[in-house]
């Protein structure tokens, strides 16, 4: 290893740059030869952070920096890199080597490559290092997520308003990336400050995604093995919370931003909002035919509670009215999906100190309980194209008696997910 | 709160919301759906909102939820009678459309349940096919199950409502949508005696369909209806033709004999057929048919009656198919419009275009210009009696004038076609009784089409007595039919009478000819300028000799039935005129027709001359008001001439009584001289009028002469 340094050191900083992507290239790839999870080393972290992010260390050497053109040229080179890397154990070792954070100095130019590095594959559309990009946001503290959002939302939203466009194409390019960046982004603006609210342009983007294909929020998710834990601190595993967190302070939020918002804006939240209840029924057949009804909490309580208390109950206007029953109806399908595990019990305590709001009323008390002699079996349908021919007696209705804890009324349209896994 | 009362709060917001905020209203009752699963209004409201924005796949799948899981819920059966209406008619508004879409997102079962269903629901039986003909085409399966017994339903309201005609909406949803299905289907077993009555009923009605008259009033309807005679056809609207109980696009019937052989192909196939290898076409059908005939005597048992099965049901159909497409080029409007463009009717008459020739008074002569001696009045008329005919017409020539009517050779064509698979049919004792119960079921003799045809088939073959009695009842068919019509129209209606004459005369029954024929010309209106003849028809009279035993073709139009007229008239009289025995009244009539046409009548004219001078006198009284032809006046003033030979001519009326009375007095026959010289000068001024006109009043006002001139 301390050849390689040695001969690194003779070069300028921009050939010695791609001297160590080679190297990792080569050294990648005959791991991977022998072992199907080779370790990212200290030594490589070093040469990476040494090379090309040019941090200085105390170690006496002084480090050539490049310039910005120099970097310019770096990144083009670790595009076509990327692009043209044909395995894609290589390529997500690699982007890891390279961009997962290590909690030190050298974090700060690692994040502003990383930005530029993704920026710049959105703009010319690079396929393989969107993916890599998304395996990234799925593993790496939300911290880091979220600001690789940002750098993404200030060049594509605020530097740029015109080239809106160019991020929006990436749901075609890999509905991977587009999904985890939902997650961050919608992690990034949680309307806490008012600088934390999404722009115009933003939200119909994110909008747009959402309602023309709701599935695209769950593709994370559905590639995800069902017993892989998540990396503590991560995103999570769907955007969901995050755009629940919209659809709910939206209306609180207008009144504190000066200009007013537009018809268009409110309509948009309605829609999202809608969006959201349709990912939950999805999420509902999904659960029940992998027979994971009451063990996955894809909604987790304790961030509704957290969602619940940065609500400002003072406010009892028009704003909050709509603000609860889009919190009411959230609650309500979320339960009945089995997004959300709690006892109306726990959404009464929960809700206690918020003003009264009729629906909330209704969904924290729970349906009124049918007449015994009601003959209404809830019908199960989840694939509506089965072949004509026949006469097949409908399904029995799914036995949910294996979660007694969840006696909610079970209602699941039939969704089936085309794509799985994805890739 | 009841659960009533919290499902009619989360309903009543979303209506709130619908309009202005169509989604937060979704979103309110999505949660409600999941709080009270089993209330109705909540899906109810679901559907209306998406059926409302005329959304297809979310609508759908929300019906197909109120139709599993609500099924006795009658709003969900209104819903599904309104979608099951927009599938059976054709409306194309946008929204029936939708409706459409709507069915088609649900699943194939059900669909079916739901056609069912409704089907079940449904009492009017045309309603109730149509339904299940959505089904059976939607799903082929249920064909063998429901295929026939629909058949047979259909047939049965047929029957039980008594229509008067095949064309109607019961044997039109029959044969050409459950049919079709039943037999293309290869489950399905269908004995041969089965699948032959549905071949009848299919043919009837293609048939019927077909030969249906054009649009017609009420009253025409009626008033053959009244005759008992039943129309080929229900008439009902020439160009948009609605059969009664059906809508218009399912009224229409497209390629009716192309869609009757397909029948008759599969009917074929699942019979076992002789040699049936699917030829495609009616006239290869009779050829096979002919070739198949031969066998027939050598055959017996289930062979024997299944071949001839064969044979008469496919020769018929040739035969109705053929008649057909002569009888709609013959008599055009009884398919059509009265007043369908481009279209004249013809008619079927004796060729009289060689009747200025001498050869038939001349046996065996060769030059038409050669004078000989006359011939005897016994000479042959140019046919015989019904029995020997003319060999049954074999190889007889019909004449038309091919630059009139464009498809003639198509039309003479399907006129032997025709008769060919109508001679087949009556070839053996099995196959005419077979075919005659298929003519009694199907009453083809009240067809006024068939019986044109078969007149004229007969006219041909030469059976001019049978003819005869064929016309008069094609008469009383046409009587009531008459009322005011346009000249042409009414001429149109003639057609029996002129073809009656046309007969007569071919029997050599000249004065009944006459007779038929005056009573025709008295309703045409005479031509306002002289038609002339064709180079073609020219040629034929120059060139051809026949013996006179062709037929022709005539236009039914005032401009030829005249010529003809006069042509029949002057065939009549030219055999009495130029007997041995003198007859100068027939010899006037003679030379009065013979300035029709002229020049082409002045051989006869030489020798009625000739044959005047042989006299040496001649009394014709109605000269002077029908002779206005200049080279025939000259002719005359010359006989009186001593050069001419002093002929004694009487032309003069009353002139005969005065020379009678007064011979010796020289003074008196001075003045007649002078009389006839200022006659003839008055008549040479009378040249230049219609000469049409002229010989139209000679035939109206000397009509009781003519006839009774004639034996």
């Amino acid at each position: 290893m301390s050849d390689i340094r040695h001969s690194l050191l003779r070069r300028d900083a921009l050939s010695a740059a791609k001297e160590v992507l080679y190297h990792l290239d080569i050294y990648f790839s005959s791991q991977l030869q022998s072992t199907a999870l080779p370790i990212v080393d200290k030594a490589t972290i070093e040469l990476v952070e040494d090379f090309i992010f040019h941090v200085p260390k105390d170690r006496g050497v002084q480090l050539k920096r490049m310039s910005s053109l120099q970097e310019l040229q770096l990144l083009e080179i670790m595009c076509s890199y990327f692009q043209e890397q044909s395995k894609d154990a290589v390529r997500q070792l690699i982007f890891s080597a390279l961009f997962s954070p290590q909690g030190n100095k050298a974090d700060d130019s690692r994040m502003a490559m990383l930005g530029k590095l993704v920026s710049m594959a959105v703009a010319v559309c690079r396929v393989p290092i969107l993916e890599c990009a998304a395996s990234w946001l799925q593993r790496t503290h939300a911290l880091y997520c979220v600001r690789l959002a940002k750098v993404l939302v200030d060049d594509y939203c605020s530097l740029v308003p015109g080239s809106l466009q160019t991020l929006q194409h990436i749901y075609t390019a890999s509905p991977r990336f587009c999904c985890q960046f939902i997650t961050a982004v919608t992690a990034l603006y949680d309307f806490s400050s008012e600088d934390l609210i999404p722009s115009p342009g933003l939200l119909e983007m994110v909008v747009t995604w959402v309602v023309d294909d709701p599935r695209l929020t769950l593709i994370t998710f559905l590639n995800m093995p069902i017993s892989a834990s998540l990396p503590l601190g991560s995103l999570g595993v769907t955007p969901l919370l995050g755009l629940v967190r919209w659809c709910v302070k939206a209306p609180l939020a207008k009144r504190a931003k000066e200009s007013a918002p537009t018809a268009d804006t409110e309509s948009f939240y309605s829609k999202l909002h809608l969006g959201v209840l349709q990912i939950l029924l999805m999420l509902q057949v999904h659960l029940t035919e992998k027979n994971l009804f009451g063990r996955l909490e894809l909604l987790q309580f304790e961030h509704v509670v957290q969602l619940v208390e940065e609500l400002n109950p003072l406010n009892a206007s028009r704003e909050i009215e709509l603000s609860l029953n889009r919190l009411a109806q959230v609650l309500q399908v979320s339960l009945s999906a089995g997004a959300l595990l709690c006892t109306r019990e726990d959404l009464r305590s929960l809700c206690s100190r918020l003003p009264h709001n009729n629906l909330l009323q209704l969904v924290m008390s729970g349906p009124v309980q049918q007449p015994p002699h009601s003959p209404f079996q809830p019908g199960f349908y989840p694939h509506i194209h089965t072949p004509p021919l026949g006469y097949p007696p409908r399904p029995s209705p799914p036995a949910h008696n294996t979660h007694p804890s969840h006696p909610a009324p079970q209602f699941l349209p039939g969704m089936s997910f085309p794509y799985r896994p994805i890739r | 709160m009841s659960a009533q009362a919290d499902c009619e709060f989360l309903v009543k917001k979303a209506r709130e919301l619908v309009s202005e905020d169509p989604w937060a209203a979704k979103a309110w009752l999505i949660t409600a759906r999941t709080l009270y699963p089993s209330d109705f209004n909540i899906q109810y409201e679901m559907y209306t909102i998406e059926r409302n924005a005329e959304r297809t796949a979310s609508a759908g799948r929300l019906l197909y939820d109120m139709f599993v899981n609500f099924p006795d819920q009658p709003v969900v059966w209104r819903e599904i009678t309104v979608i099951t209406a927009a599938l059976r008619n054709d409306c194309q508004d946008k929204h029936a459309q939708f409706l459409r879409g709507l069915f088609e997102t649900l699943p194939g079962r059900v669909q079916c349940e739901m056609l069912l269903k409704a089907t079940e629901q449904c009492f009017n039986t045309v309603e109730k096919a149509e339904m299940l003909l959505l089904l059976l085409r939607r799903f082929p399966e249920s064909v063998v199950q429901h295929g026939v017994s629909l058949g047979e339903t259909l047939l049965e309201a047929e029957g039980i409502e008594d229509l008067d005609t095949p064309v109607n909406c019961f044997r039109k949803l029959f044969v050409c949508d459950v049919l079709p299905l039943i037999i293309n289907t290869p489950d399905m077993r269908l004995p041969p005696n089965l699948l032959y009555k549905y071949m009848h009923k299919a043919a009837e009605f293609y048939i019927g369909y077909v030969t249906r008259g054009p649009s017609a009033d009420g009253q025409l309807q009626g008033s053959q209806e009244g005759m008992g005679l039943k129309s080929p056809g229900a008439a009902r609207g020439s160009q948009r033709y609605v059969i009664d109980g059906l809508t218009e696009k399912s009224s229409l019937v497209s390629d009716p004999w192309e869609r009757l052989l397909d029948i008759l192909a599969v009917v074929g196939a699942r019979c076992e057929w002789q040699g049936d290898k699917g030829s495609r076409s009616y006239p290869e059908i009779l050829q096979r048919m002919k070739k198949l005939c031969r066998y027939l005597p050598g055959l017996e048992g289930e062979t024997l009656s299944r071949c001839r099965s064969q044979v008469v049901i496919c020769a018929a159909l040739v035969l109705f198919r053929s008649a057909y497409l002569y009888v709609s080029t013959v008599q055009p409007s009884l398919f059509q419009g009265l007043s369908s463009p481009g279209t004249m009717p013809w008619i079927l008459l004796e060729d009289l275009s060689s009747v200025y020739s001498e050869v038939d008074l001349e046996r065996s002569t060769k030059h038409a210009h050669k004078k000989c001696k006359l011939a005897d009045g016994r000479e042959k008329p140019m046919s015989s009696d019904d029995e020997d005919g003319l060999g049954k017409g074999r190889g007889r020539h019909i004449v038309v004038n091919k630059a009139d009517m464009p498809g003639w050779a198509e039309t003479l064509d399907s006129f032997r076609t025709a008769r060919e698979s109508w001679d087949l049919l009556h070839s053996h004792e099995a196959l005419e009784s077979e075919f005659n119960k298929i003519c009694s079921s199907w009453k083809t003799e009240t067809w006024l089409w068939l019986r044109i045809f078969l007149t004229d088939m007969i006219i041909y073959q030469g059976q001019y007595r049978k003819a005869l009695s064929s016309l008069h009842q094609m008469a009383s068919f046409q009587a009531p039919q008459q009322g005011p019509m346009s000249p042409q129209g009414s001429l149109e209606h003639q057609r029996a009478l002129i073809q009656l004459a046309s007969c007569h005369y071919a029997l050599g029954e000249y004065r009944m000819a006459c007779e038929k024929l005056l009573d025709v010309v008295s309703v045409l209106v005479p031509q306002t300028q002289d038609p002339c003849r064709t180079p073609e028809d020219q040629t034929r009279v120059r060139g051809k000799f026949r013996k006179g035993n062709d037929l022709r073709l005539l236009s039914c139009t005032g401009k030829a039935i005249m010529p003809f007229c006069l042509q029949l008239m002057l065939a009549c009289f030219k055999l009495r005129a130029f007997t041995d025995s003198r007859d100068d009244l027939a010899l006037g009539h003679v030379i009065v027709l013979l300035q029709h046409d002229w020049p082409l009548g002045e051989g006869l004219f030489l020798k009625a001359v000739d044959k005047i001078c042989q006299q040496g006198s001649f009394q014709y009284e109605n000269f002077f008001n029908y002779v206005t032809n200049i080279d025939m006046l000259e002719e005359f003033a010359y006989l009186r001439t001593n050069e001419g030979g002093r002929i004694q001519l009487e032309l003069l009326p009353n002139q005969g009584m005065l020379i009678k009375h007064h011979t010796v007095t020289r003074g008196i026959t001075k003045g007649v001289k002078e009389d006839f010289r200022l006659a003839m000068e008055r008549q040479v001024s009378r040249c230049g009028e219609n000469l049409m006109s002229v010989l139209h009043r000679f035939c109206i006002n000397e009509k009781i002469i003519l006839i009774q001139s004639l034996p």
